[in-house]
């Protein structure tokens, strides 16, 4: 591989694709400066949480019924504005593209549902404030949100009556992986949890004493007054915490199979790091075999790796919070509304009839404006959407544009083609060929050609 | 054929005209799929009640006090109801219910639902689509799992008529096909972006995640392809209520009487969630549903598919017993669920109605499994092994 195709891989990896701009301008750099930038430390950008004048928890009581209910909806609107800031977020911070591919991660790695505005953004920017950072705080800080405390019942989980949902999860998903503990330790887990309620009002950890249970604990093989920091720090002696993680790590950043021995080398780095998430994944940028040419182009892009990326090449913005939320749920992934606590399962399983055709003709309906039939679900509690005629978003095709001027046909489909394919098409001279043929003005052809390729299959694929 | 790029296999066997390939190719793939040896003809429809349908309403315990008390202003009066047995009868507007029941052609299952239950729409409903404990996360589906066990298969072999499939038809390896109806899905195929993508189709085989999409892809217009011709078989001539319930039902109909090949037919009905207002809310629906059944029972009937077919219908869960203070209902616990068919072997009421007097926290206590309906119809209708697709071993009830 050259140069410029391990820049490519690794943007695609390490976060959703180049722009135009920087396709032109980071593939002359060398990989390695590129994967040294992605490093250097930030300050992370927040997500924007929309402006609402809350009422009090009193003056909400006094409201009527029909006031009550149009509060819930602005809160339900309020929340796909979230949606939207975030996925703006993902397109634009070009400066930080390692950060925004990690939240994601951890998104589907922590997966919560979050029905109110403030609580959505506030775990959001919880999981990027870690995101690159130590896991240990990650998880500890994951343990204290709000939309977790809440979506994993640890509001109910109370001295005299615990509720087990947070302990289970937080061993089974989020750390160390089924098989590894016994029912007694969820048990006992949840006991140390007791009483890390969250303030309903504003989202601040709070940490009800009287509901907490300092009684002794014994937890794998250990005994004393354990609370849930102490918990955290039992999992995380375990060494396979690190090798569950990185095994999770590994699918979603470098290839679905998992090679043992590989996961073992880093689960031992990230270990003896003691869980430095950053130096995890550099090694993993880092080494030569993450540009083995089997890896590139093998694993299917999820639902907003697609969207981000798109919106990268187009310059698209969405005119609408609705338009990226009707994407989203016509794929098959919404923005803090994962299938459950498992998160998405990811792979082949993006793949269906109804979301195949929907990801071929999803370029063309961006770029050719073409009209689209298709409506999604609405569940009991979601907003509905219904189906629009054409997608509430406006794209740019300059910078596209000025990368490919004066070139002719022929040329435009050998550079895009470059740009747009994670490898190399089977029969590349023969579709070249084919999009050489017809005679129109420039802008047209990059059209024509432009959504040609982003029908091909192997657009998907990155 | 392994070595051979499909577009080359065209080729070589003439078949290769532009646009028109794809109709002799399907038919000649389809001569020699395991259902066309009418050994298993056996159809199941499933309509899923969104929202949480509230059972109470619907199967009525009309000699009950406490229901009742518990429900001054949207309780069924007791002379509205009809009467199936001295304690339960079906709301006025489930006609279809009642004479199925007269006719022997169904059975209801009381009191049904899951080991600690979720009063979350779509964890509730995740449990139901994946079949998995309370406590458990699934990412497959139950039906997608049967389709997994299959490993010569048609795309469309579970249809969900919509324009984008559920949990429940999404298997580890196979999925079910989403189509809103024939037309339209023909036309997504056949436009000229996916027309050409087609012809771009390659030996990919090494390649697994390219080869799953272009297979997909194939597999998608064969069975567009297919349904499209199907569709203009048999048309239906019975009056179906008009929207898009009646709409999808017919669409169900004529398919099976055509002779497709699909195997598993999913409908959902939307609005369920009666928070407020619930009587007429609820009345709507069922109303809607029951014609719009009424009709599909009658063509296939008519037809001679109806000791073929098996119809279930069930909902995420119940609602409270008590109704809240906006005439409606808040999420709660057991269901009733209806299996229908020509085939049914218990008829009737397979189990009691709730217990009123003993109820969990103001809610009906579940007492049979959900998954246990599952098993009966994995093990007995789709003759497979229950076992490996639910990965727990479920008494089957003995209903089909």
């Amino acid at each position: 591989m050259n140069n410029e195709q391990k820049v490519k891989h690794l943007m695609a990896r390490a976060g959703f694709g180049l722009s135009p701009e920087n396709f032109l301008q980071k593939t002359k750099t060398p990989y390695l400066k590129i994967v040294q930038k992605l490093f250097v430390p930030t300050k992370p950008k927040p997500v924007k949480t929309p402006y609402y004048n809350k009422l009090s928890p009193k003056a909400y009581r006094n409201l009527t019924k029909e006031q009550k209910k149009k509060v819930r909806k602005e809160i339900q609107r309020l929340t796909t504005e979230v949606n939207r800031n975030w996925l703006n977020q993902m397109i634009t911070n070009d400066s930080q593209p390692l950060l925004e591919k990690m939240t994601l991660f951890w998104h589907g790695h922590f997966a919560c549902e979050a029905k109110r505005y403030d609580f959505a953004a506030q775990y959001i920017n919880t999981l990027r404030q870690h995101a690159l950072g130590n896991f240990r705080d990650l998880v500890l800080a994951i343990a204290k949100d709000a939309a977790m405390i809440i979506y994993l019942n640890n509001q109910q989980n109370k001295k005299n009556k615990p509720n087990e949902n947070f302990a289970r999860e937080l061993m089974e998903l989020f750390t160390i992986g089924r098989g590894n503990y016994s029912e007694q330790d969820v048990k006992e887990s949840a006991r140390a949890f007791t009483g890390w309620f969250a303030n309903k009002s504003d989202g601040s950890f709070n940490f009800k004493a009287e509901q907490h249970d300092s009684g002794s604990k014994t937890f794998m093989g250990k005994t004393g007054n354990f609370d849930g920091d102490d918990i955290i720090d039992i999992i995380l002696e375990n060494k396979q915490t690190a090798r569950y993680l990185c095994q999770k790590i590994y699918r979603y950043f470098v290839c679905d199979k998992v090679d043992d021995n590989r996961i073992e080398s880093l689960a031992t780095i990230l270990y003896n790091s003691n869980y430095d998430i950053a130096r995890l994944m550099r090694h993993i940028f880092e080494s030569p075999w993450f540009y083995d040419p089997n890896y590139v182009g093998s694993k299917i892009k999820s639902p907003i790796e697609l969207q981000v990326g798109l919106a990268k090449i187009v310059r698209m913005r969405f005119d609408t919070a609705n338009a990226g939320i009707y994407i989203q749920r016509a794929l098959g992934q919404v923005l803090l509304r994962p299938p459950n606590v498992a998160g998405w399962p990811g792979g082949n399983a993006w793949i269906d009839n109804s979301t195949l055709m929907l990801r071929l003709n999803l370029g063309a309906y961006l770029v050719q404006k073409s009209n689209l039939q298709l409506n999604v679900k609405n569940g009991p509690e979601e907003m509905a959407l219904k189906a629009p005629k054409q997608l509430a978003v406006s794209t740019d095709l300059m910078p596209l544009e000025k990368m490919l001027s004066d070139m002719q046909p022929q040329t435009k489909a050998i550079v895009l083609l470059g740009y747009l394919l994670a490898s190399s098409l089977k029969n590349e001279a023969a579709f070249i060929q084919q999009l050489s043929t017809t005679h129109e003005s420039q802008k047209d052809s990059t059209k024509r050609i432009l959504s040609r390729i982003l029908s091909l299959p192997e657009f998907q694929l990155c | 054929m392994k070595n051979i790029s499909r577009r080359n296999f065209i080729k070589k066997t003439g078949l290769a005209t532009a646009g028109t390939m794809a109709v002799p190719l399907f038919l000649k793939a389809f001569e020699n799929r395991p259902f066309r040896d009418k050994k298993n003809q056996k159809k199941l429809i499933i309509i899923q009640f969104n929202g949480g349908n509230d059972g109470l309403n619907a199967v009525v315990p009309y000699t009950n006090d406490i229901y009742y008390k518990n429900r001054p202003s949207i309780a069924i009066p007791s002379t509205n109801v009809l009467k199936a047995t001295d304690t339960l009868g079906f709301n006025p507007n489930l006609k279809i219910l009642q004479s199925l029941y007269d006719d022997g052609s169904l059975s209801i299952i009381n009191n049904i639902g899951y080991p600690d239950p979720d009063r979350s729409h779509f964890r509730s409903m995740d449990i139901w689509h994946t079949a998995s404990n309370s406590n458990q996360f699934l990412s497959s589906g139950w039906l997608g799992r049967y389709l997994d066990n299959h490993q010569q298969r048609i795309a469309h072999q579970a249809i969900e008529i919509d324009d984008t499939l559920s949990l429940a038809l999404k298997g580890k390896r196979n999925h079910g096909f989403a189509m809103s109806n024939p037309y339209q899905l023909h036309k997504t195929t056949n436009n000229k972006i996916i027309q050409t993508v087609r012809q771009h189709h390659h030996d990919h085989e090494h390649e697994e995640a390219v080869a799953y999409l272009y297979k997909t892809l194939s597999n998608t217009i064969s069975s567009a392809d297919y349904l499209f011709e199907k569709s203009k078989v048999y048309r239906s001539t019975e009056t179906y209520p008009k929207g898009k319930l009646g709409k999808d039902f017919k669409q169900v109909a004529e398919l099976i009487i055509s002779g497709s090949d699909t195997q598993i037919y999913y409908l959902t009905i939307g609005g369920f969630d009666t928070h407020s207002n619930q009587v007429n809310q609820q009345n709507k629906l069922f109303k809607n549903y029951s014609e719009a059944l009424a009709a599909f029972v009658r063509d296939l009937k008519k037809n001679d598919h109806w000791n073929d077919s098996l119809i279930m219908t069930f909902s995420e869960f119940g609602r409270r017993v008590a109704e809240n203070g906006s005439k409606g209902t808040d999420h709660g616990k057991a269901n009733n669920l209806y299996l229908m068919g020509g085939s049914i072997k218990k008829a009737g009421f397979y189990n009691q109605g709730p217990n009123l007097d003993q109820l969990d926290n103001g809610d009906l206590s579940f007492e049979i499994d959900f998954r246990r309906v599952y098993a009966n119809i994995l093990n007995d209708w789709l003759q497979t092994d229950s076992v490996s697709i639910l990965q727990q071993s479920f008494r089957s009830l003995g209903i089909v």
